[in-house]
């Protein structure tokens, strides 16, 4: 789990008393949130369902999840950290100053009720989605309310869930980190994994110019990177494997068209609380899966010379 | 034309991956995607079994598969730097080969995580 104070969507539903969303938009973004775990569900020690439970959104702007909660506090934009950093303070009886707290857009009495709330609650749930963890401060603000979700132990019980976003996100975290420690921005040019955000992250590697060739797999990066980064993955050769023909393939060298995962190729996919669940494919796909194409190439390179002439220690994909 | 009913389905359009889905389909299209949200019916209903696409282009040209994985390889293998990136809309299983590929290579390995 990485070190985060956390649980799984099972027990949201079953005991989580007090609900925050923190920066996502549920009602749009993860529709059946609400009715499957966080909102309706009547449990074993909520069974009254919605009624037994608090809920609090904590974004910039009033979403279509506003009307949902009970509890709605308009941050100011960028200040999600100062105003986790306020509410720290305040958990521990510390002094804070007026103006800090003016400065996130909410009230100190606002802040007080919150604090209360949480304080006075069985179980303790924060979620929080890319409006955190995306705007300034980035995975400082995520860290900041994981601290704010593990120092509320010390009253009740509090764990703390990011929100992920579409499609396997969470199951390539969690990959990466059994195979090599790290969960992103890897590289192996030593023989070996090291983990530095910033200078093996993606879109750093592909503005400075760095990587000269590209293997992308399941992502559009086409669509969605800066344009520099667009710029150099079509002069290096890139390699493309998804069911469609992408933004990205339309740039690249080679494309590979393959089955679309949990439609029609098997698998395993995580929830967002790191739940492995099967995939049961309903359709029969012309094309082979991604698993099939990445494990030929891998092949096709292993029979060619090694890159590290003295040959390094590797680590064997395990089965 | 036969219709298939498949109990226990699980979505993976959004980080909910709800697995109590039914899905009704026929041979090349999903027909019905019972208590999937709006997001989740489209996913199931907008992605059917036809033959779309050609199996592979290389330089904009239909390829075989076989000679995609060549080039694919031949690419990824002279390459100082190579980068393994995504692996958001893919299983776990094809997410443990792109690790060992990085891996083979001495290359980048990185995820929509670092955006
Ligand atoms: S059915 Fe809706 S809420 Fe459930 S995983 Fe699919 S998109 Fe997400």
């Amino acid at each position: 789990m990485g070190g985060k104070v956390t649980c799984t969507l099972g027990e949201v539903k079953n005991r989580g008393d007090f609900i925050i969303y923190w920066g996502g938009n549920p009602a749009e973004c993860h529709p059946r949130h609400f009715t499957k775990y966080a909102l309706m569900p009547k449990s074993k020690f909520l069974p009254n369902g919605r009624k037994d439970r608090t809920v609090v959104l904590v974004d910039i702007r009033p979403t279509k999840s506003a009307k949902a909660a009970d509890i709605f506090l308009q941050v100011r934009p960028g200040k999600d950290f100062e105003l986790i950093t306020i509410l720290r303070a305040m958990i521990k009886d510390q002094k804070i100053s007026a103006e800090a707290v003016a400065e996130t857009g909410v009230t100190l009495e606002q802040c007080t009720d919150l604090v209360a709330r949480m304080k006075k609650a069985k179980f303790g749930c924060v979620f929080f989605g890319m409006g955190l963890s995306m705007t300034r401060g980035k995975h400082m603000n995520s860290a900041a309310l994981l601290t704010l979700a593990a120092e509320m132990n010390a009253f009740t019980k509090f764990v703390a869930m990011p929100m992920r976003g579409h499609g396997n996100v969470t199951g390539a975290d969690v990959v990466m980190r059994w195979q090599t420690g790290y969960p992103f921005g890897i590289t192996f040019n030593r023989g070996y994994p090291r983990y530095n955000p910033g200078e093996f992250s993606t879109v750093d590697v592909l503005v400075r110019g760095d990587a000269d060739a590209a293997f992308i797999i399941g992502a559009d990066p086409g669509a969605t990177m800066p344009q520099p980064a667009i710029d150099h993955l079509a002069r290096i050769p890139t390699i493309v494997l998804d069911p469609h023909i992408t933004h990205t393939s339309k740039l690249s060298r080679v494309h590979i068209t393959t089955a679309v995962a949990g439609i029609s190729a098997p698998g395993t996919a995580y929830r967002m609380d790191e739940i492995p669940l099967p995939l049961k494919p309903a359709l029969k796909s012309p094309y082979p899966t991604d698993e099939e194409v990445v494990r030929r190439i891998k092949e096709s390179i292993a029979k060619k010379p090694f890159w590290m002439p003295d040959g390094a220690q590797m680590i064997a994909a395990q089965v | 034309m036969t219709l298939t009913v498949v109990n226990n389905a699980t979505c993976t359009f959004c980080g909910c991956v709800c697995d109590d889905i039914e899905l009704h389909a026929d041979d090349v299209r999903i027909v019905k995607a019972k208590k999937a949200c709006v997001l989740g019916t489209a996913w199931f209903l907008n992605h059917t079994a036809e033959r779309k696409y050609p199996d592979a282009l290389i330089d904009g040209k239909e390829a075989t598969l076989d000679e995609a994985i060549e080039v694919a390889a031949t690419y990824l293998h002279e390459a100082d730097m190579p980068l393994v990136y995504g692996m958001s809309n893919t299983t776990c299983e094809a997410q443990r080969e792109c690790v060992a590929l990085a891996d083979l290579l001495g290359g980048l390995l990185d995820s929509h995580t670092s955006l």
